[in-house]
């Protein structure tokens, strides 16, 4: 079905124009999430419905890299083209603040993930994706011993080195728009075709994945140097090094596994719509760690 | 106001239909989000710099981080700004243009 990337409305499959009447339509009752889709993805000049529709073709059309290549162009579109998003610009070099923010948002976050991804392991009878995501889960929360902690503990550590102790951490309500977020992604988890979950979840893992340089990504999530040296501390160089490591893999794999399963056109579209529409949510999140950040500078 | 943009005053935008008084005029906006956002910075900056109206604004850059020069007689201020998801100030910072 084509969905779209704004509310994840239906429409016919293959109907890109009543999506662009409905994205015409919502704009011109001045609804923020549909102006914001358009502004951000389309264009900021108002038009007709029939002259947006070549553009929404366009922006759906799947080139020669298939679905996975198509997610990748869109993702670093969007978080690292000529204006990268300012958290990755500040995760450069960081300083305690951006870190602390990071650790306080992404617990919940983190959160999040584990029942997200066990939605799609309920959802799926695909052992390969099962499997995939067993494997998920433990390195990013359940861990795999005093050798391989999990992402999750050492997110805490990190906090821990830079004098935020985890009680007061877990203590921490997540911002607006790590709640609406939170909100977003456990709906697609529970109610998308679980490919689309799949796709727009593990699909943001290519924020830490330093092959996009090679794709034409404007910069990496940090500048690996910090992980020489004394500008962070050992438990902050331990977590990023972890993800800079990690992520590579996961979103990789995550994405053949899309491509493998993503079949026929209506999950497709889906597919599209809703990692959208994730990439969006996740936009504020980073916003909300940097919010968050703030209120941990001097 | 003299404002660079022919749409929305914060975002160029033409889509939506938002109309809203500021400072005496009746201004458009794509959106309430861009609405708010503008009201804030004007204020803002009305407060930062003691003046009673602001004359002249010219807007760049992109949701996640704007700049903005502003003037008001032969005063005028560069700000470099970014509000939150929920249309609050996130981060203001000025500097006295020479
Ligand atoms: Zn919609
Ligand atoms: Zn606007």
């Amino acid at each position: 079905m084509t969905r779209c990337p704004a509310c994840l409305g239906s429409f016919p499959e293959g109907d890109l124009s009543a999506l662009a009447e409905h994205l015409v339509d919502r704009a011109s009752e001045s609804d923020s999430a549909h102006v914001r889709w358009l502004n951000q993805n389309v264009t900021r000049q108002k038009c007709e419905a029939s002259e947006l529709l070549p553009a929404l073709e366009q922006l759906f059309a799947i080139g020669r890299g298939g679905l996975p290549g198509w997610i990748k162009g869109r993702f670093i579109a969007k978080f690292y083209g000529k204006a990268p998003h300012p958290f990755v610009v500040a995760l450069q070099h960081p300083s305690r603040a951006t870190l602390l923010g990071y650790v306080v948002e992404h617990q919940h976050f983190l959160r999040q993930w584990v029942r997200s991804c066990s939605f799609i392991m309920a959802r799926t009878d695909e052992r390969k994706v099962v499997l995939y995501e067993l494997d998920n889960l433990n390195t990013e929360f359940g861990g795999l011993g005093p050798d391989r902690v999990a992402h999750y503990e050492l997110l805490l550590r990190m906090g821990e080195s830079l004098g935020v102790d985890r009680a007061r951490v877990l203590s921490l309500e997540p911002l607006p728009a790590t709640r609406r977020g939170i909100e977003g992604w456990n709906r697609i988890a529970s109610e998308e075709p679980w490919v689309a979950a799949l796709a727009a979840m593990h699909g943001l893992e290519l924020i830490a994945n330093r092959d996009l340089v090679n794709e034409g990504a404007s910069m990496r999530y940090f500048d690996p140097e910090i992980l020489e040296g004394s500008e962070i501390t050992h438990e902050a160089k331990a977590f990023l090094r972890e993800g800079y490591e990690a992520d590579v893999a996961h979103s990789g794999e995550a994405l053949d596994l899309v491509a493998e399963f993503a079949r026929g056109r209506a999950t497709i579209e889906s597919v599209q719509s809703t990692f959208l529409r994730s990439i969006d949510l996740f936009d504020d999140y980073l916003m909300a760690r940097l919010e968050r950040g703030a209120q941990f500078e001097a | 106001m003299k404002r660079n943009f022919a749409g929305c005053a914060i975002c160029d935008s033409t889509w939506g239909n938002v109309w809203e008084e500021v400072e005496g005029e009746r201004m458009f906006f794509c959106c309430r989000l861009c609405a708010t956002q503008f009201r804030t910075l004007i204020e803002r900056i009305e407060r930062e710099t003691g003046w009673t109206t602001v004359e002249a604004v010219e807007i760049s850059g992109d949701r996640r981080g704007r700049e903005c020069v502003a003037r008001s007689g032969s005063g005028s201020i560069r700000v470099v700004f970014s509000f939150t998801p929920e249309g609050e100030l996130l981060r203001f910072v000025s500097h006295a243009v020479a």
